[in-house]
Parts: structure tokens; C-alpha cells; sequence
């Protein structure tokens, strides 16, 4: 009798498969411009179509100058690899102004920046939802001041189905909170350096990493 | 001597007397006649109602509805005894107004048949349709469709053809359904007409029945020259024209180039649903609007009249010009959301604003976009518009820098919509470190010791970059900036203000 595996197969190809020996494989991920980071992430980079959440105790301690390198491959090139426009970066209700010309140093495109600065935490999440589904968005950097499990799951699924690359600034108090996030990654700071920590990582595992930026 | 009668086979050969050279360019009018204009432009009604007019300060009935006359009510009536005949009679007043609009109103919509619509008189509409019949699959599948259009519109019209436009509106007029499509035959079949149908004044008709003469045929056997002197020459002209014999150029009817139209309620409506719909209404015939001159517009305003509140308005402003009424009403329903109606609405007006050309838009080649089929759903601009749509225009906004040294002034917003303006190129030479989170002002930081303070005491890490001046603008500076970092690991950007050298500032972090 024949083995059908063609529909095992393309469950195993689903990354919202976790399976905990063989890292799943043709999940590319995108370099973070800092090698060891690379290292412990799965594919070798940051999880694109999908959400990153940060946490920090403060906002400044480096979580941008960790995303940049990313951010300007982003913005470089056309990385859905066909003949449409570059996609474009949004923000939306960021803490401070980011500076254009820093920016530019790191290699981002400003005319492909959109800034967004809704009045309510719900508009946040409506408005990174419609970046991530609107399909023109290589990444979304959100700054909500809740995010609840069912936001994250709905963050998620907008990301998968835009290609869009989702990222969430949370506080150290979500840490606990559950997440439906493909990568989260906890940042903490003090004056003799920065403290890494990859808290969940789907198809990796979590680390501690010392001073990579 | 003998005079020429007025309808002669051959030209006669008087100054007076008009050639054949009329019809060298083959022409074909079509006519509606729309009889119970007054009564269907206050739009379609279930109830028995009449359309009044006031005649020598007594209100008298114009025009009466089917169920109207089918109670005896008759025109010429009075409002008061068409009253006592039919409690429930719903009596309205003549609006001349109200029944220009609706003939521009169709005016509009049939300039899909052709490019010339002429608007003759307030009850009559004539299409030159000789260069159509091809399109609209000859003439008879042509009327057919100008028919169904218009009793879907609720209108009764009484339609003919012929190569004249006034041969055809007299047709009309008589009510004959008749399609002359040869120049020659117009006489023939014009002679049957009553006068009634040429709407000339009340007195030339009498005095021409007075003569005996009742109909149009009657008319053409008299003499030209007596006829002329009797009725006018342009009484005269006319007939030649009818016939064919003269030139009857028209002026084609344009709709003014900005679309403005109006929905109003029978009664007042506050659900959302059912406001959505009606706005979705204009918005489609925004759409013909703009589809028939190849025209896409940027900004359109919707005005909701309310009985006694003031008027609400809603803005719509879009990145690209577009005409599409899907597009303008699902951004509609997203701003929508946040609109608060004071009380229910009686009327929903649209007004378009500035048009542009626009052409329809070539469906993509397959090789374009995403393979996957999971491609895009909407261009960055339609995002930016969904995002204004409901968070307001000032919160999405790109940004740009300036060739400008002083970090400030540095970079500055710009609006997303409608604004094309490209990034500056920055003369930022590339060993300048700058930090990626900025602060609106910069803060004074507290002192201990003459060491400044943020959340424990700075260290100095590099530094100083001298800014200075910018005495050019009433804003100058002279400013140490520093790079520092905190006992918990923040990086900052501070300065020295060098007029007053123990004030230090935080003005960015190195994010």
C-alpha cells in the first residue's frame, strides 16, 4: 500500500510547528548584523512573517541600535525578491521622535518611513495590524502599552498573511504574560554593558547572551 | 404670380429659401419627452399625490399620479376640491428647480450613448445618436436600453427619431413613436401632427386654427412669404429646420466639472447602515461621473443635513487621485467610526473636489507583484489612506532630513497624503555619531557636584562636537554635545550650553 507523506510534509514545513531536536528548515531568517546573535536564532537571523517582541526596562538602552543592521537590509533592498518596490518601515507610537539623521547613517531609506502616532493603545493595535496586512510593510515597530495575548495571536496571524515583519516594545512586566510571538528577547542594561536574553525562540532555544551590542 | 408653398420637394430658389447642404452630414436625433416631469422629480412615491401650481393666486392641479386620477382627480382642479375627492392626496408644489436638476441629472447619465446631449427646453432631451448605433447594437437595441434606463430611474418618456431634432422632439411631443431615419420622409410624416406638439406661444396657435389650418401639414401648404410675415420668421425657421432644409447646429450639455449631488430622505434616518448605503448611492454615480470624462478626483466632502442641528460634514482625502466608489466607501465606513451625528439626517449631499485626468488603470502583468498569491492587498498609499481615515491626518506622517548642522532643525515631518516631496539629500557627513531617539526639547538635567544627572550620575564617553551658530534665523546656538552614559546603561546625548556654562541638557538617546 502506498504512503501518502505529501500532507505530513507539509504539516512539518508549517514554522508554527515547533519540533525540538531538528530546527525546522527553510525558515530563513534575516542577519541581525551581529554574528552571535545569528548564531542562537533559528535560520540563522531574525523570524521574518512573523512577530519579535523586545522587552526592556526602559526604552534607549540599544533595542533600536539591535534592530538597525536589520532594518537597513530592510530598507536597502528588495527583499521579496521580485519586481514590486521595496517595502516600506512603519512606526507606530514610538516613545520619542526617532532622529532622521541617524537614521540615514544606518542605512534607512527615509522616504520609505511612515510614522504613525495614534491617540489610544486600541488604535496602535489597529494601525499595526493594518500596516501588517496591507502587504506593502517589510516591518512594523509598535510601541503598545498593553498587549494581551489575543493581540499578540492577531499581530501574528497579520504578519504571516502581509509577509510583514512585526516588532513589539514591551515593558520587563510582560514577561510573564503569554505571548503568541515567534521571538521574544529580553534587554537589560547597566553601566558596564547590555545583557541579552532569548526568552522564547520557536524552532530555537532560549540564551543568555553578554554584550553584543 | 404664383407663391411657393412651404414644403416643396425641390429648394426654391428665394434668397429666403434654405438648401439641401443641411443634411450633406448625416445626422440622427433621438428624443425624450418626459410628460410628467413636474411629478416624477420629487422621485418615486407609493401614495396617491398631485403636483400643484399657483395660477392667478389659486393653487390648481398640474399633474396627477394613476391613483390620483383613478379618484377623479383631474388636472386644472383645485388643491382644495382634488382634496375633498382624496383625503389622503399628498399635494406638492411645482419646483421648477427641483425639475432642472433631475433633467441634468439625466442629461448626465445618457451622455453614456453619446458625446452630444443637448438639454432643449425643460422637459425635452435630444441625443444625436448617429455614430452609436454600432457601439449599442443598432438603433432598436439602442432605444430599448435609453428606455429601460429611464423607467428605472422612474421616468415616462415618450421617445422618437428623426434626422432633425426638431422633427424629433415634435414627434416626441405628439407622443408618436415614430423613426424617421431619411430626410426626405420628415414631411410626410410630420404633416399628421397636431399644432399642439410645436409648443408655439397660445396666440400664434390660435390664429393659425383660425385660419383653418389644425395641423403641422396644414402649416407647410401655406405660403412662405405670407406665413413669415403672419407668425414671424422664426416661426418659419423653425418648420426649415424641422424639415431638414436649414441647420440646426446645438450646443452639446456639459455637467459642470465638479460633482456635486444630493440624496434627499423621505424621512429622517439616523441608522448608520442605511447612511453607508445612501452615501455608497452617490458615491456610484460620483463614479459614471468621473468614468465618462476620465477624471479621478483627490478630496470629496459629504455634507449630512440634519432638521434643526447644523450641518455635519465629513472629508474624505485620498493619496492618488481615484474614482472607484469601493474605494471611497470603505474609507468612508472607516471614518465613519468616529463621526458623531448630532441628531438624524434629512439630506446627504456630495461634492467632489479638484478633478485630474485619469486614465482606467491596465490590469498588471502576472509576472508582477507577489507569485505566491499572497500578494499585495493595497499600495502604501491606500495604507496611509486607511490610517487617516480613522487616526486623523496629522498622526501619520513621514520624515525627511535638512542640510542644516544645528540637530533640530535637522530633519522635519512631512504629511504622507499628497505630499510628494523626496528626502532631502543630508551634507550628514558619515563620522558623525547622532542618536536615534530624539527628544521634542531638550531637558535640563539637575547637578551634583557639577556632575549632571540622569537616573545616577553621567560619565562622559565622548565629546565634546562644538554646534554653533545660526545667527541668520534668531535661533542661534552654542552648544558642547557629549556622548554619556548612565549608571543603568543608557546612552545619551547631552550639551553644555557654553553661555551659561554650569547648564547642562539631555537631548537624545542612542536607542
Amino acid at each position: 500500500m502506498p504512503h501518502d507523506s505529501s500532507s505530513l510534509d507539509k504539516l512539518l514545513e508549517n514554522p508554527r510547528l515547533w519540533r525540538g531536536r531538528n530546527p525546522a528548515q527553510g525558515m530563513a531568517g534575516l542577519a541581525s548584523g551581529y554574528d552571535r546573535l545569528d548564531r542562537h536564532l533559528p535560520g540563522g537571523g531574525w523570524p521574518q512573517h512573523a512577530l519579535t517582541e523586545i522587552l526592556t526596562e526602559h526604552y534607549g538602552i540599544g533595542e533600536l541600535r539591535l534592530l538597525m543592521p536589520a532594518l537597513a537590509t530592510l530598507s536597502a533592498e528588495d527583499t521579496t525578491a521580485d519586481f514590486a518596490e521595496p517595502g516600506w518601515i512603519a512606526w507606530v507610537a514610538p516613545p520619542f521622535q526617532p532622529y532622521p539623521p541617524a537614521l540615514q547613517q544606518w542605512g534607512i531609506d527615509l522616504s520609505r518611513m511612515l510614522i504613525v502616532r495614534p491617540k489610544t493603545d486600541n488604535e496602535v493595535l489597529w494601525s499595526a495590524e493594518q500596516a501588517l496586512s496591507s502587504g506593502t510593510c517589510a516591518a512594523v515597530l509598535l510601541w503598545p502599552e498593553q498587549l494581551d495575548d489575543q493581540s499578540s495571536r492577531r499581530l501574528q496571524l497579520a504578519a504571516e498573511k502581509g509577509n510583514s515583519w512585526a516588532i513589539a516594545f514591551r515593558p520587563l512586566t510582560a514577561r510573564s504574560e503569554p505571548s503568541a510571538a515567534a521571538l521574544r528577547i529580553e534587554l537589560q542594561a547597566n553601566a558596564s554593558g547590555t545583557c541579552l536574553s532569548i526568552l522564547k525562540s520557536r524552532g530555537g532555544r532560549p540564551a543568555v547572551l553578554h554584550d553584543i551590542i | 404670380m404664383a407663391q411657393q408653398a412651404l414644403a416643396l420637394d425641390t429648394p426654391p430658389a428665394a434668397p429666403r429659401s434654405p438648401s439641401t447642404t443641411a443634411a450633406a452630414v448625416r445626422r440622427l436625433w433621438f428624443c425624450a419627452y418626459l410628460p410628467n416631469l413636474s411629478l416624477e422629480a420629487s422621485g418615486p412615491s407609493k401614495e396617491a399625490r398631485v403636483v400643484v401650481e399657483e395660477q392667478h393666486g389659486i393653487h390648481r392641479v398640474l399633474l396627477t399620479c394613476p391613483k390620483a386620477s383613478a379618484a377623479g382627480i383631474q388636472p386644472g382642479q383645485s388643491a382644495n376640491a382634488a382634496l375633498a375627492l382624496l383625503p389622503t392626496l399628498h399635494i406638492e408644489e411645482r419646483s421648477t428647480l427641483r425639475e432642472q436638476q433631475a433633467v441634468e441629472q439625466l442629461a448626465t447619465w445618457l451622455e453614456q450613448f453619446t458625446s452630444v446631449v443637448c438639454i432643449a427646453g425643460r422637459d425635452v432631451l435630444l441625443l444625436e445618436i448617429a455614430g452609436s448605433l454600432r457601439l449599442y447594437g443598432g438603433l432598436p437595441s439602442l432605444r430599448q436600453q435609453v428606455a429601460a434606463g429611464l423607467e428605472q430611474q422612474g421616468f415616462e418618456a415618450s421617445l422618437a427619431i428623426a434626422p432633425t431634432p426638431l422633427a424629433a422632439t415634435w414627434l416626441a411631443r405628439a407622443g408618436r413613436r415614430a423613426c424617421v431615419r431619411e430626410t426626405a420622409n420628415i414631411a410626410s410624416v410630420l404633416r399628421g401632427l397636431p399644432l399642439a406638439c410645436l409648443d408655439w406661444p397660445a396666440s400664434i396657435c390660435d390664429s393659425i386654427s383660425g385660419m383653418g389650418a389644425t395641423s403641422v401639414g396644414d402649416c407647410l401648404r401655406l405660403p412662405r412669404e405670407g406665413f413669415a410675415r403672419r407668425f414671424g420668421s422664426q416661426r418659419l425657421l423653425e418648420l426649415d429646420r424641422a424639415l431638414g432644409r436649414l441647420p440646426d447646429p446645438r450646443a452639446s450639455w456639459r455637467a459642470p466639472e465638479r460633482f456635486c449631488a444630493d440624496y434627499e430622505m423621505t424621512e429622517e434616518q439616523s441608522d448608520r447602515e442605511a447612511l453607508l448605503a445612501i452615501c455608497h448611492e452617490l458615491l456610484l454615480s460620483l463614479e459614471r461621473f468621473l468614468l465618462t470624462r476620465q477624471l479621478g478626483t483627490q478630496r470629496l466632502r459629504f455634507i449630512f443635513f440634519h432638521l434643526r442641528a447644523p450641518a455635519t460634514q465629513v472629508f474624505l482625502g485620498g493619496a492618488e487621485f481615484e474614482r472607484r466608489a469601493e474605494h471611497w466607501s470603505e474609507l468612508l465606513r472607516i471614518r465613519f467610526e468616529r463621526v458623531v451625528l448630532p441628531e438624524a439626517v434629512i439630506a446627504v449631499r456630495l461634492q467632489g473636489g479638484r478633478n485630474q485626468a485619469m486614465q482606467a488603470a491596465s490590469g498588471r502583468l502576472a509576472f508582477h507583484g507577489r507569485s505566491s498569491g499572497q500578494g499585495r492587498r493595497y499600495s502604501m498609499s491606500q495604507l496611509a489612506e486607511r490610517l487617516t481615515a480613522r487616526i486623523g491626518n496629522q498622526s501619520v506622517q513621514s520624515v525627511t532630513t535638512v542640510a542644516e548642522h544645528r540637530p533640530q532643525r535637522a530633519w522635519r515631518l512631512q504629511g504622507v497624503l499628497g505630499d510628494t516631496a523626496v528626502t532631502t539629500l543630508s551634507a550628514i557627513r558619515r563620522n558623525l555619531y547622532r542618536p536615534l531617539w530624539m527628544l521634542p526639547e531638550p531637558i535640563l538635567l539637575r547637578l551634583e557636584q557639577a556632575y549632571p544627572l540622569h537616573q545616577g550620575r553621567l560619565t562622559l564617553l565622548e565629546g565634546p562636537e562644538r554646534l554653533e551658530t545660526g545667527w541668520w534665523d534668531d535661533d542661534g546656538i552654542a552648544r558642547d554635545y557629549y556622548t554619556a552614559i548612565n549608571p543603568r546603561g543608557l546612552r545619551l546625548w547631552v550639551f553644555r550650553n557654553r553661555s551659561r556654562a554650569t547648564s547642562w541638557y539631555l537631548h537624545g538617546i542612542f536607542g
